[in-house]
């Protein structure tokens, strides 16, 4: 029983990480129709800032107990350059999917030397930050607290999402925007400034994602890609633009790789990736995106 | 004009073929008046980065020794430095140093993946190259038993002999159960193996519970750990050696794997010996500090000089791969050297190569030398950890040193027949 909460809190924190990455790839994909795949460098960016800003603070006197909160600003504030990105993307709002894909793809590139040159090649780290909020003991499971602050921080953002955007008068037009650009257009809604809010929405879940896991993992130049291809994995098993998905495809995508690690652990991917075919095969929407005509 | 011509071209052709018939009236005096051309092959990026920079530290403190003590017989060393990459980027960086720049010997190497590539391509450019830490193995099998101008680093497996060697002869009756974590490459996989081996050569009963493959640059270590934590193992035995060796020390110490009783050996800890911080690495572990122990008491001047010229230049303590570029250097010197003595005048590579086979020299870990077969010979280092020190990271209460002979197939031996077969004192 205590294997088993081990493994399952394990795969939990891996869910709750990739639900981060993944909701912010649904967002731009549910409203814009863009696949983002830099969504992983901005999770790269968020981690790597977040360790400059925790280590600024630091170095200022900030007490150690201090570093979530400055996380949490450092990751808000680095992901306001998504107004910026997104103004690079309006050239490929209307062209094939090909060229979305391409520019978002040149986009994890380029981060990839930004983050080389800002940052250097070293992998980054903060040392054992981690543990200032000690450990919670659940009999012979213990986890470290600051592990079941990212899970609640990342239920709490999804629960806030969905909230926001079902009860706010802003999510019911970019849901709407959503189901019908034309429409929303007709009807007066500014869609180029909803277009790059929804972006920065977007960017901010990834830096935020990347500067709460930071600590107890490191920054990487390596982190974009790796982050990616799970994240994806998520997405098709979730369906393409839903935040349901994204949870539930998280959840599963966490879990499996748990259960795989811990039983076969040559079979990660195998086992996630498998299930991505059996979705695909079976619901090739995803579990909670629209059926495909 | 073409009469001209001609006798001009005469005269310089003239001029060249009676510099050729007699080298000896102008080489002796070129030779001392032009430097030494070294060319240095080492990873500046990436996760072998950090390991690169500390190897080209070693090779400057080698080359600031080495010029300032009057060079190598008589000429100073000029570095020429390019980066080590992927296997034919860094094959293409080897071509430019020995035909473009025309250099003496190349030296660097640290992933085995590129030496493993590079190796045939220098012989058959007869370019004289030293591995830092790269060897021709193909995981424990040597692809060139009979090579010439290519000269390698111990056996990738050494640590691991001697991290397991270690275990049986402090641990041996106080673990049944085992588990393993290591990066899922070669490495990792012949280093596991090779502790098993050797469990079972020595009797020592055991039971592997798990076995845990982590891609190198997994960031997520949580549900490993968890996976090993469940298998409730005696003795965990890791050769996680790059980034992801702090993340698992955290992620472990975090999830309680190491407040019991559970035993650990990390044979190449010592690549991260002070990103490893007391915090949360708990003392009584056997660490792995392979050729250079930087706190050695008993270390020789030439490491406390350097240790300390490290530590006062860049506020940090020297990893092993400082030791392997310093060996090079010194091989390549001693070489050099006693060719220069036995030929009275400055060797030829041939004769440059055939002096470096056995020869012995004084690195900053300690004694060691060049096999006949042309693998390195060195002195390693490892030992239980303490805190009981001025550092924020564990050191080594106790140290044990071992030969590499010791620690290695002899020439053209199977690795996994040397290990049933060799006499090893424990």
């Amino acid at each position: 029983m205590t294997a088993l909460l081990d493994i399952l809190i394990g795969g939990v924190f891996h869910a709750a990480v990739l639900f981060l990455v993944a909701a912010g790839l649904q967002l731009v994909f549910g409203v814009q129709k863009i696949v983002n795949l830099a969504c992983g460098s901005f999770y790269a960016l968020g981690a790597y800032f977040g360790i400059t800003a925790v280590s600024w603070c630091l170095a200022h006197g900030m007490p150690p107990g201090l570093f979530l909160p400055v996380l949490v600003v450092a990751g808000l504030a680095i992901g306001l350059i998504g107004p910026f990105i997104e103004a690079l993307l309006l050239t490929v709002y209307h062209r094939d999917e090909a060229f979305q894909l391409l520019l978002t793809f040149a986009l994890v590139l380029m981060f990839q030397d930004i983050l080389r040159f800002f940052w250097g090649a070293d992998p980054q780290q903060l040392g054992d930050l981690v543990m200032t909020y000690g450990r919670v003991k659940m009999g012979a499971v213990q986890v470290p607290t600051y592990n079941l602050l990212v899970i609640v921080a990342s239920i709490a953002i999804a629960v806030g999402l969905g909230a926001f955007l079902k009860k706010t008068r802003y999510g019911r037009i970019l849901r709407a925007t959503a189901e019908n650009r034309e429409m929303s257009l007709a009807l007066g809604v500014n869609v180029r400034w909803m277009y790059a809010s929804v972006f920065t929405l977007g960017t901010i879940l990834g830096t935020v994602g990347g500067a709460l896991v930071v600590p107890t993992a490191a920054a990487s130049l390596d982190m974009p890609v790796e982050l990616v291809v799970e994240a994806f994995a998520v997405v098709v098993i979730g369906g393409l633009g839903s935040m349901r998905g994204a949870m539930v495809g998280a959840l599963i995508v966490g879990l499996m790789r748990a259960a795989a690690i811990s039983w076969y652990s040559e079979l990660e991917m195998l086992a996630i990736y498998l299930v991505v075919i059996v979705v695909l095969i079976a619901r090739p929407g995803g579990l909670f995106g629209k059926p495909l005509e | 004009m073409d009469q001209k011509r001609r006798k001009l071209l005469q005269a310089i052709g003239g001029t060249g073929v009676m510099a050729a018939a007699q080298p000896w009236m102008s080489a002796p005096a070129f030779a001392q008046n032009t430097p030494v051309r070294v060319g240095i092959i080492a990873p500046k990026a990436g996760i072998a980065g950090t390991i690169g920079e500390c190897g080209l530290r070693g090779t400057q403190f080698a080359v600031d020794h080495i010029n300032a003590t009057g060079g190598i017989a008589g000429r100073k060393i000029e570095l020429l430095i390019e980066e080590e990459t992927n296997p034919k980027d860094s094959i293409e960086r080897l071509r430019k140093l020995v035909l473009q720049d025309k250099v003496d010997c190349v030296q660097g190497i640290v992933s085995s993946g590129v030496s493993l590539a590079m190796g045939p391509v220098a012989e058959d450019m007869k370019a004289l190259v030293i591995f830092w830490d790269g060897t021709t193995q193909d995981g424990v099998k040597e692809t060139m038993p009979s090579k010439r101008y290519v000269f390698c680093s111990t056996d990738n497996e050494c640590e691991a002999v001697m991290g397991s060697l270690l275990a049986i002869k402090h641990w041996k009756g106080q673990f049944k159960t085992v588990a393993g974590i290591n990066p899922d490459y070669s490495y990792g996989r012949n280093n596991f193996a090779a502790f098993q081996a050797l469990l079972k050569k020595y009797n020592v009963e055991h039971q592997v519970v798990a076995d845990q493959w982590p891609k190198v640059g997994t960031t997520d270590l949580n549900s490993h750990v968890a996976a090993l934590k469940a298998a409730k193992p005696d003795l965990v035995f890791s050769s996680l050696l790059f980034a992801d060796l702090p993340i698992f020390m955290r992620t472990a110490h975090g999830a309680g794997l190491m407040d019991g009783k559970t035993k650990f050996v990390f044979p190449a800890a010592g690549f991260q010996h002070t990103a490893l911080k007391k915090s949360f690495t708990p003392p009584g572990m056997i660490f792995g500090h392979n050729t250079l122990y930087f706190d050695y008491a008993k270390g020789s001047d030439l490491q406390k000089q350097f240790v300390k010229w490290y530590h006062d230049k860049f506020n940090d303590y020297p990893n092993w791969e400082a030791d392997r570029a310093f060996f090079a250097m010194a091989v390549y010197k001693a070489g050099v050297e006693a060719a220069h003595k036995a030929k009275g005048g400055w060797p030829g590579k041939e004769d440059i190569i055939s002096a470096m086979e056995g020869v012995k020299v004084q690195s900053l870990g300690g004694p060691g030398q060049m096999r006949k077969d042309h693998i390195a010979e060195q002195t390693f280092y490892q030992g239980i950890t303490t805190h009981d020190n001025k550092y924020d990271f564990p050191t080594l209460g106790t140290v044990d040193v071992m030969y590499s002979d010791q620690l290695q197939k002899g020439t053209g031996q199977d690795f996994w027949k040397w290990i049933e077969t060799a006499n090893i004192k424990l």
